[in-house]
């Protein structure tokens, strides 16, 4: 390292970003760590939420691990669920406290209602987002106040021996009361809202000022009985033969089979609702941490983690030049060309967020009832 | 000995001594005030509106979260069926505890009261999530129960994932809590009155109708109300047996937290439940008077 001077340590923040973005772009070996020299204090951990199973394994494979040893900065991963480290996070914001964790990995629609709240950092200075694809810029919001590091399929999974005849083709399958009691949906509805309108014959553009066709269709769902819950019980209900048919996201259907659970999946042709998930870091951290996290942020922008975390995941990501795992070449649920986004259902998050409440409260106001 | 007295004399002199009481009640006035400060943050938050655009409460004050809560479908339709269902858990489990208490308390076989008392509180040891998924194993349509209907040629039956399935967990989570808060009061009716109401020319009917019933009422009181109180608030079970068709009242309150991020609707949901939960034992004990529970009683 002879050779180094005072001025190649003094990096300026934006310069050291710069610098973590090329160390990552070239592979975690790009740069000698002693590039780090200059950086702030590094925490003995930085603190990331993620969700748990498959999920957070993927996470520490591509992502968490590597970036400890580039950086020797210990990882860990709060399983909280989404929706519940979010009143926390917003209540550490109002009172200016430090919050709970240091990088949140969240459904892009709560992250940009943290966005809104003003409670998410800025993150338009990492370098990595130069490289990464427009998929990556939040809608609706200023900034970067969240980025977004892949996308993912609500597809129609289906027990292939409930089904003799080949893949469900719409959604209405949901509605057959051949499948009465047999098939399975979110219990907020999550991922089948867009679907649903147009399976109940609206239209995409109707969206959110006409949502009738949606309730119509979750009214005849209703009749057919459906079970509602979260990941964990659909992966229970197909193994234990209690649904046949369910609204989930590839990625649980990829891992159940992944599994041994008999379990297929496919894009009906109304489409299947498509949405993104991204990485953003609370407001109040302190300076150094706060550092720190946006390396974090920035590193799972690089190819290498993305290729690594979201094979796991089965996911196609913002970083150029990912390749599908072999299994999903092909497969509808992960897009790669324009033609496959077209047979996707995309609502912009801002009129999600706006709207997911009252979408809540109707969808639950059908099945309660 | 003295000196410890002494210093005791010197820490809290004997003419405080009345006060002795008060700071014993002090810890649960602290606990109680923290909560009561609680409550009116809630009650705060509960007059305000959620603003989509900036997903902040609103600055101003309405009561639009509580023309929600009693307008809207779900909320009355979710209320109904929680108020509905821990009246019928109550009843129910009420019915069920009472002849396992007395069995309990009245057998001369001590070898019967271990095996009732282990397999009372053995329960208390399982927690209630784990004690549902149990039921999901027994009843699910590949669980025991519809494997044994189907040795005799039934064909499976859904029995999970309805109201019936909810109140059977909320009911079998509930009766160790009711047999505790019987087996005391029934402990303590003297045998003898029993006997003597039998020597009397009561049969077994008369006697449990116009002694033990009589008798037992603080505890049928107390074990009603908690039994109300926690059905009422009940969370889990709902959540795990209902399929998600059945939610029950914190079911609501969890999703305007958590889901819609209203916290404010929250707040409105968890205030009417403390009011409601708070009317129904003021109403008992309008009804049966606090003295039912052996409160307030004379010297």
């Amino acid at each position: 390292m002879t050779g180094w001077t005072k001025a190649d340590f003094d990096l300026s923040r934006r310069r050291f970003l710069r610098g973590v973005g090329l160390a990552g772009a070239a592979g975690l070996t790009g740069l000698p760590l002693r590039a780090f020299a200059a950086e702030p204090d590094k925490p003995r951990e930085l603190i990331v939420r993620a969700w748990g199973g498959s999920w957070v394994d993927s996470l520490k494979a591509g992502v968490s691990d590597p970036f400890t040893k580039l950086t020797g900065i210990a990882v860990r991963h709060d399983l909280t669920e989404d929706n519940e480290i979010q009143p926390k996070l917003w209540a550490a914001a109002a009172q200016k406290r430090v919050p709970p964790i240091h990088v949140n990995w969240d459904t892009t629609t709560n992250a940009t209602k943290s966005a809104l709240r003003g409670v998410t950092e800025d993150l338009s200075d990492l370098p990595n987002l130069k490289t990464v694809s427009e998929a990556a810029k939040p809608v609706g919001v200023d900034g970067y106040p969240i980025v977004n590091t892949y996308g993912y399929v609500y597809v129609l999974a289906y027990r292939p021996g409930a089904f003799p005849d080949g893949a469900p083709k719409s959604w209405k399958v949901l509605t057959d009361p051949k499948f009465k009691g047999r098939v399975a949906v979110y219990n907020d509805g999550i991922g089948l809202h867009f679907p649903a309108e147009i399976a109940g014959g609206g239209k995409l553009e109707d969206i959110p000022g006409n949502m009738q066709p949606a309730w119509d269709f979750f009214t005849a769902l209703k009749a057919n009985e459906p079970l509602m819950g979260e990941d964990p019980d659909f992966t229970t209900w197909f193994q234990k033969g209690e649904i046949d048919v369910a609204c989930t996201i590839s990625s649980n259907a990829r891992e159940a089979k992944k599994n041994g659970i008999d379990i297929a999946w496919t894009v009906p042709e109304e489409g299947a609702t498509y949405e993104t998930d991204g990485l953003w870091v609370p407001k109040y951290l302190p300076e150094n941490e706060l550092y720190w996290a946006k390396q974090y942020v920035n590193f799972a922008l690089t190819q290498e983690a993305q290729q690594v975390w979201l094979d796991g995941l089965g996911l196609p990501g913002v970083a150029p030049g990912l390749k599908p795992p072999a299994d999903l070449v092909g497969d509808p649920s992960y897009p790669v060309k324009p033609e496959d986004y077209a047979r996707l259902l995309r609502v912009s998050s801002k009129v999600e967020v706006e709207h997911e409440s009252e979408w809540f409260g109707k969808f639950k106001e059908i099945m309660q009832g | 000995m003295d000196a410890l007295e002494a210093v005791a004399a010197a820490l809290w002199p004997r003419r405080l001594s009345s006060a002795v009481p008060w700071l014993m009640l002090l810890p649960a006035v602290v606990l109680t005030g923290l909560l009561v400060l609680g409550l009116w943050e809630m009650a705060d938050g509960s007059f305000r509106t959620l603003d989509t655009a900036t997903f902040l409460p609103s600055d101003d004050y309405s009561f639009a979260n509580y023309h929600r809560a009693f307008t809207e479908k779900l909320f009355v339709t979710v209320a109904s069926r929680s108020l509905i269902g821990s009246l019928i858990v109550t009843a129910a489990t009420l019915v069920l505890a009472f002849p396992y208490s007395y069995v309990m308390v009245r057998t001369r076989s001590a070898a019967l009261r271990k095996f009732l008392l282990i397999a009372l509180f053995l329960p208390f040891f399982i927690g209630q999530v784990v004690r549902a998924y149990g039921w999901l194993i027994i009843l699910g349509s590949q669980g025991m129960v519809n494997e044994a209907l189907g040795l005799v040629g039934v064909a499976p039956i859904r029995l999970l994932y309805n109201y019936p399935a909810v109140l059977f967990g909320l009911v079998q989570y509930m009766l160790p809590f009711a047999v505790l808060m019987l087996a005391p009061a029934l402990t303590a009716i003297p045998e003898e009155m029993e006997s003597a109401a039998g020597s009397l020319g009561a049969n077994w009917v008369r006697t449990f109708v116009h002694v033990v019933l009589p008798m037992a009422k603080p505890g049928f009181i107390g074990a009603g109300l908690v039994v109300l109180t926690l059905s009422l608030t009940d969370f889990a079970i709902p959540a795990i047996l209902g399929g998600g068709s059945q939610d029950f009242i914190a079911n609501a309150i969890y999703d305007q937290f958590f889901r819609t991020s209203d916290q404010g609707m929250g707040a409105t949901l968890a205030l009417l439940l403390v009011a409601v939960g708070s009317i129904m034992v003021g109403v008992v004990f309008a009804l049966f008077g606090a003295g039912t529970l052996a409160m307030g009683r004379k010297p």
